[in-house]
């Protein structure tokens, strides 16, 4: 689960950070209609060509290129079975496109989750007129996950001292065998999310009908560039699209 | 006989977690660990049945290396009960739970059932052997979980903090089992806070602070250590305190004493002016 990584916020300090999260999601919307636009190879590779530098300006090349390792089996497997099975007329170059897209689009996004603390999303969200409740949620399923992730390992651990053998028998036992992990922790989960709201409650949880916020984010000129630039680059493309002829951009085979 | 050689842990080889632990529990031994949070007790007991392996050190079970087994091997000989009981059920009915930890160590149908039955009601839980485990209070499921494993009686039997959630009674029922299996030959482990069920039921102790075993030896003078009492964090049995205080007036009557028959014992000589 290593290509995850890329999901997963970074304390770090770049410019990237720095930006607004709004502008962030704006520009990670952009990319990725962008990306959906084409289905050509040379528009994809320039699109990479410009998210590529703004990764490294977002410090984390390095985590990115490690993901990307993580993700090559998929990615692989994506490329030579539609070269097989694809009834384009140029099947090699119609997968190295679908293969390019795909990493376009989790480059767009991995942007943005790993320059936004799920504490400035929510706060986005609410600052976007999302209901304080719903952004809330939202921030708390992201924080419980790697929670989760550990109670599973946890409920394995149980299982297996009571000699339950996850990772024998046939395929179908396997299957069985889930059964003792993923109840366990359904129920776990449930009583855990009856124990926070309580304490929550307790703790005063929408006692009073308007909140106030100790960090409120707000554009600055920096931001308004990004929306700009952002902006510019999607009414070019939806442009070029539309009404320029494209020539045939695919490799000669 | 369990034999821990020089083991050292850390988790994801960064949070050291056990450093340079070496230890011998012979069969039929009570032994209870205890010690501060985070001294590394709970890395301990899994070490014993393979969940968490060492990284350096090894670990024996009769003279075997631990490593030549799986979990599932281990879980034969070594029963482990983990703190948190929501872990591991997962039935609808409190019978159906204790049969299946029997059924996976290949207990006949018959078999299974007396023991059961056996275990439910030493721990005073028959009326309870329709119920969803789910709907049980968390003393209740705490005692499911135990029941689970004390059923299958495991020549090794580990308790991570058994006695959490239990009352008085609760906790009295669960001592005379852990009696009536020791009296059978079993080994049993248990890892705990509680001082006063300590004392009572356990010959040995084994004191850890930071990955390191601090004192291991008979319970009364384990616990009548200060360093160790101070190292581990715990707090001085009264029956030392008063002890001590006894002592201080009447020299002849031992400081270290944790045991209520003996001071008690004592206390009364003295008087007597024996």
């Amino acid at each position: 689960m290593s290509f995850l990584e890329v999901f997963q916020y970074t304390r770090q300090d770049s410019i990237i950070h720095r930006l607004d999260p709004r502008a962030k999601l704006f520009m990670a919307i952009v990319s990725a209609i962008v990306s959906l636009i084409f289905l050509e190879i040379l528009p994809l590779v320039i699109i990479l060509v410009i998210l590529i530098p703004l990764l490294v300006a977002a410090k984390s090349l390095k985590r990115w290129l490690r993901s990307m390792k993580g993700l090559s089996i998929l990615l692989a497997f994506i490329l030579v079975f539609n070269t097989l099975l694809s009834p384009a007329p140029n099947p090699l170059n119609h997968s190295i496109a679908l293969t390019l897209r795909l990493i376009a689009l989790m480059t767009s996004f991995s942007l943005f989750f790993l320059t936004v603390h799920p504490d400035e999303l929510s706060q986005a969200l609410i600052q976007m007129r999302v209901r304080f409740e719903f952004a809330f949620a939202m921030s708390m399923a992201m924080r419980y996950v790697p929670t989760l992730a550990q109670e599973a390992y946890a409920i394995m651990d149980a299982q297996k001292a009571r000699g339950v053998e996850l990772d024998k028998g046939n395929p179908l036992k396997r299957i069985r065998n889930i059964v003792p992990i993923i109840v366990p922790l359904i129920i776990v989960s449930i009583r855990r999310a009856l124990s926070i709201a309580e304490s929550m409650e307790s703790r005063g949880f929408g006692a009073s009908p308007h909140r106030t916020y100790l960090n409120r984010l707000s554009f600055k000129k920096r931001d308004w560039a990004v929306v700009f630039i952002s902006l510019l680059i999607l009414l070019m493309t939806i442009y070029i699209r539309l009404f320029i002829p494209l020539q045939v951009w695919s490799l000669p085979f | 006989m369990i034999i821990l050689e020089n083991v050292h842990f850390a988790y994801d080889g960064i949070y050291t977690a056990l450093q340079g632990v070496s230890l011998q529990i012979g069969d039929g031994e009570r032994v209870a660990i205890m010690g501060t949070n985070g001294a590394g007790k709970t890395t301990l007991v899994k070490q014993l049945n393979g969940l968490l392996r060492p990284h350096r050190g090894r670990v024996f079970l009769d003279g075997v290396d631990t490593k030549r087994y799986s979990v599932a091997e281990l879980a034969r000989e070594i029963g482990l009960v983990m703190q948190n009981p929501d872990h591991q059920l997962f039935l609808d009915s409190v019978e159906k739970e204790i049969l299946f930890g029997l059924k996976q160590l290949g207990f006949s149908s018959e078999d299974a059932r007396v023991r059961c039955e056996k275990t439910l009601s030493n721990l005073g839980l028959e009326h309870l052997s329709e119920r969803s485990p789910f709907t049980l209070s968390g003393g209740e499921r705490k005692r499911v979980a135990l029941a689970s494993v004390l059923a299958t009686e495991p020549r090794v039997l580990v308790l991570d903090e058994p006695t959490i959630g239990q009352d008085a009674k609760q906790k009295e029922n669960l001592a005379q089992m852990l009696q009536d299996l020791n009296e059978k030959g079993r080994t049993v482990i248990v890892v705990t806070h509680d001082i006063e069920f300590v004392i009572e039921n356990f010959p040995r102790t084994i004191a850890m602070a930071n990955g390191t075993i601090v004192a291991d030896g008979p319970t009364n003078s384990v616990l009548s250590n200060d360093d160790v009492i101070v190292r581990c964090s715990l707090t001085a049995p009264q029956l030392t305190i008063a002890a001590r205080s006894i002592h201080s007036v009447f020299p002849e009557v031992p400081e270290r004493l944790t045991l209520l028959s003996n001071l008690e014992g004592e206390i009364v000589r003295v008087l007597r002016g024996v």
